[in-house]
């Protein structure tokens, strides 16, 4: 090429890129400024391990709604938000080392330092108390992704918002579930005992079974508190034998969920029936201390993983939570983190705005049909309260090392095994 | 309530405070030695713990087996802290109390800190080794075969460190306990018992872990379940006492599972400091110290 060629050339390449800059609308060549939204876990201490899976969800999460994936759920095909110019999520963590007053410390830094548009967490409940109250003060949306204990979304918050259902409603399905199992297998459940930890989640927990248990019919053998992280619970597993109930109800986070197995077993004692709330129960590092141990251990869960018919996103969002975090499947806590940070990024879109006002006002009128998302639920719909009035849980079982749905009948995809009454 | 849970919840508890006797008496024997209140001596034992996962992860060896091996290795341990850590503390011409305390206390931070890198953290749990999981049934106690081994290895370990206080280096230890500028002019090298009383004190801890990883869950943070038992453990049954801590151990682990068993568990570490209090009040050295 000669000189005056390659001049000419420049020449016409620079005359096009002016007329495609003039051609644009002014500001479109910026990127949108990221939206920047806190997420308050337990990232050390005792409850560590599921934070670090709540990261990684989170994270996993932010990357399908900013990146290209192409899933089958609301805000799945990716690009950013679409109405805030394919705008990107980021998110900033902050570790509560899972003590109420380090997270109220660590919330407020994230909205006056960081200044988030709002916060997602925090897994245990205590620490949500503390945190949902900084955001209302601020004025700053507080989604509370797994957090479940009722008293929460009384508190009379404007600013609370949450999509998972509650120990109220997981407590109902399991006595619905009681009543159902009774029905066709002939071998109802009369006896429960009741074991918790005794913080918020816990007492909470127990306070509803035991009301649930007197309008069933059903009698509370024990109702056994303990602290959480204790170096023993061989005397709780002591008086849960002497009980010797048909079902045990145990409301405990990991650590301890690890302890009250092996000490049931080490006192020789193996349950008819265990229905978990949850929480430690349906965490891999559980799975993985008992071992076989877990066997036959049921949980109310709010998600389904085996729902894969009617919620065709699951598989997809599964393979990339895996590929994020060490290979673990999605959990009933990661999956609901997934589904809060949906929620929230819906909401900031229809608002089109970050302004924190027309973002409350977009999260109260949130309408989300249940095969837009991975949860088995009707939907999501947020009442005065901030609660979602559409999540339904289901009822699980551990069967031959893999989790089954055994109960609503309709979404099964195990019949459940069931020990009571032979 | 029958008699014989009143028997299976005591005999739980005794085996369980042999365990908090243990991991008290090497906080005992550094705290009468030299003065110094360990405060990574939780984190020690969460090191021992890690380390006899690993080994049992990397090479299949049990945990019974690598005792020696991990004895060993926190002792070492408890020297190298004394030699990197403590023994500069001590120069310090100022506030030397306050100065040690701070020391230890970053110690301990640091070592949660450095767990939760290296390791993660996820629980885990030692559930193939030859005790896992295991039961011996006796009339109509059952007990976990775990326990009653780690009972049993806690109390031969007592039985060597009294062995220990009663050969030549106990005398040294003694005597440096008494007066540490004195024994300078009869030869004694102040450092050098310094830092075998924190290897064994190191030693102490590490057998308890490895016996613990039988049936406890790992995880970063698992040394400060047992670390505030054992500072009452120690002022219990007095500082730098080994028999007090033998005794005190078992009284702490009794009264926790009988307050367990009795009250709501979740107040059975109010036995436990109801106790404390009511020995501080009446005899604050301690059962046994002779402060």
């Amino acid at each position: 090429m000669t000189g005056f060629g390659c001049r000419r050339l420049a020449a016409a390449a620079a005359l096009g890129a002016a007329v495609w800059a003039l051609a644009m609308p002014p500001g479109a060549l910026a990127e949108p400024p990221d939206i920047i939204i806190g997420a308050v876990y337990p990232l050390s201490g005792n409850a560590a391990p599921i934070g670090h899976d709540a990261q990684m969800a989170l994270e996993t999460e932010a990357d399908i709604i900013n990146g290209h994936d192409n899933i089958p759920m609301l805000l799945g095909q990716g690009g950013g938000l679409p109405r805030l110019g394919g705008a990107k999520i980021k998110l900033v963590f902050a570790d509560s080392q899972n003590n109420p007053q380090i997270a109220r410390t660590e919330t407020e830094r994230l909205i006056t330092q960081d200044h988030v548009i709002a916060v997602i967490g925090s897994y245990t409940s205590a620490t949500a108390v503390t945190i949902s109250q900084i955001c209302n003060r601020y004025q700053i949306p507080y989604i509370s992704a797994e957090n479940s204990a009722p008293s929460l979304n009384q508190q009379g918050l404007a600013w609370f918002f949450r999509p998972s259902p509650t120990d109220n409603d997981f407590s109902a399905a399991m006595f619905d579930f009681f009543r159902g199992i009774g029905k066709q297998t002939g071998r109802p459940v009369h006896t429960v005992a009741i074991i918790h930890e005794n913080s918020v989640f816990g007492t909470d927990s127990s306070r509803i079974q035991s009301g649930l248990a007197a309008k069933a019919g059903i009698k509370v053998l024990a109702d056994i508190s303990y602290q959480a992280s204790t170096p023993s619970l061989s005397v709780e597993a002591e008086r849960l034998k002497a009980a010797n109930a048909d079902v045990v109800l145990p409301s405990s986070y990991t650590s301890d969920a690890i302890l009250l197995m092996r000490a049931m077993h080490d006192a020789g004692y193996t349950p008819k029936a265990i229905v978990a709330q949850d929480a430690g129960f349906i965490d891999p590092a559980f799975l993985k201390a008992v071992g076989p141990l877990a066997e036959g251990v049921m949980t109310r869960s709010s998600f389904a993983l085996d729902a894969t018919k009617t919620r065709p996103a699951i598989p997809k969002v599964n393979a990339l939570v895996k590929a994020h975090d060490d290979g673990k499947d999605l959990t009933d806590m990661t999956a609901r983190e997934v589904t809060a940070l949906q929620v929230l990024a819906d909401a900031i879109n229809r608002a089109g705005s970050t302004k924190n006002t027309e973002l409350q006002a977009a999260l109260k009128v949130t309408d989300i049909p249940g095969n837009q998302t991975i949860m088995p639920w009707v939907g999501i719909k947020f009442d005065s309260t901030g609660q979602n009035t559409e999540g339904n849980p289901v009822i699980q079982q551990y069967q031959h090392g893999q989790w089954h749905t055994i109960f609503p009948l309709d979404v099964a995809t195990a019949p459940a095994i069931w020990n009571v009454g032979e | 309530m029958t008699a014989a849970i009143v028997l299976q919840v005591a005999i739980g508890g005794l085996l369980m405070g042999l365990i908090y006797a243990l991991v008290a008496a090497g906080l005992s024997l550094i705290f009468g030695l030299m003065d110094v209140v360990n405060f990574a001596h939780g984190e020690l034992l969460m090191l021992a713990m890690y380390a006899t996962f690993t080994i049992h992860q990397a090479l299949g060896l049990d945990p019974l087996v690598q005792l020696p091996l991990i004895a060993l290795l926190l002792f070492g341990a408890g020297a190298a802290i004394y030699r990197g850590l403590i023994a500069r503390s001590l120069a310090v011409r100022f506030n030397t109390g306050m100065v040690q305390v701070f020391v230890t206390f970053g110690l301990s931070i640091f070592l949660v800190g450095a767990a939760q890198l290296v390791f993660g953290s996820d629980f885990r749990a030692i559930s193939d080794g030859v005790l896992s999981n295991r039961t011996v049934a006796i009339g109509q106690v059952v007990l976990p075969l775990a326990q009653v081994a780690a009972g049993l290895i806690c109390l031969l370990a007592f039985a060597a460190l009294v062995l220990i206080s009663r050969t030549e280096f106990g005398r040294a230890l003694e005597a440096t306990r008494e007066d540490r500028e004195a024994v300078a002019l009869i030869g004694i090298d102040r450092d050098k018992v310094f830092s075998v009383g924190w290897g064994i004190g190191g030693a102490a801890v590490g057998i308890a872990g490895v016996m613990l990883s039988n049936f406890y869950y790992i995880s970063p943070t698992v040394g400060s379940n047992f670390a505030l038992i054992a500072y009452v453990t120690v002022a219990l049954g007095g500082f730098g006492s080994l028999p007090g801590a033998l005794i005190a151990g078992v009284l702490v682990g009794l009264v926790e599972a009988l307050t367990a068993l009795v009250m709501d568990p979740s107040l059975k570490q109010v036995g436990i400091f109801a106790i404390y209090v009511l020995v501080l009040m009446f005899r604050p050295r301690g059962l046994f110290g002779r402060l």
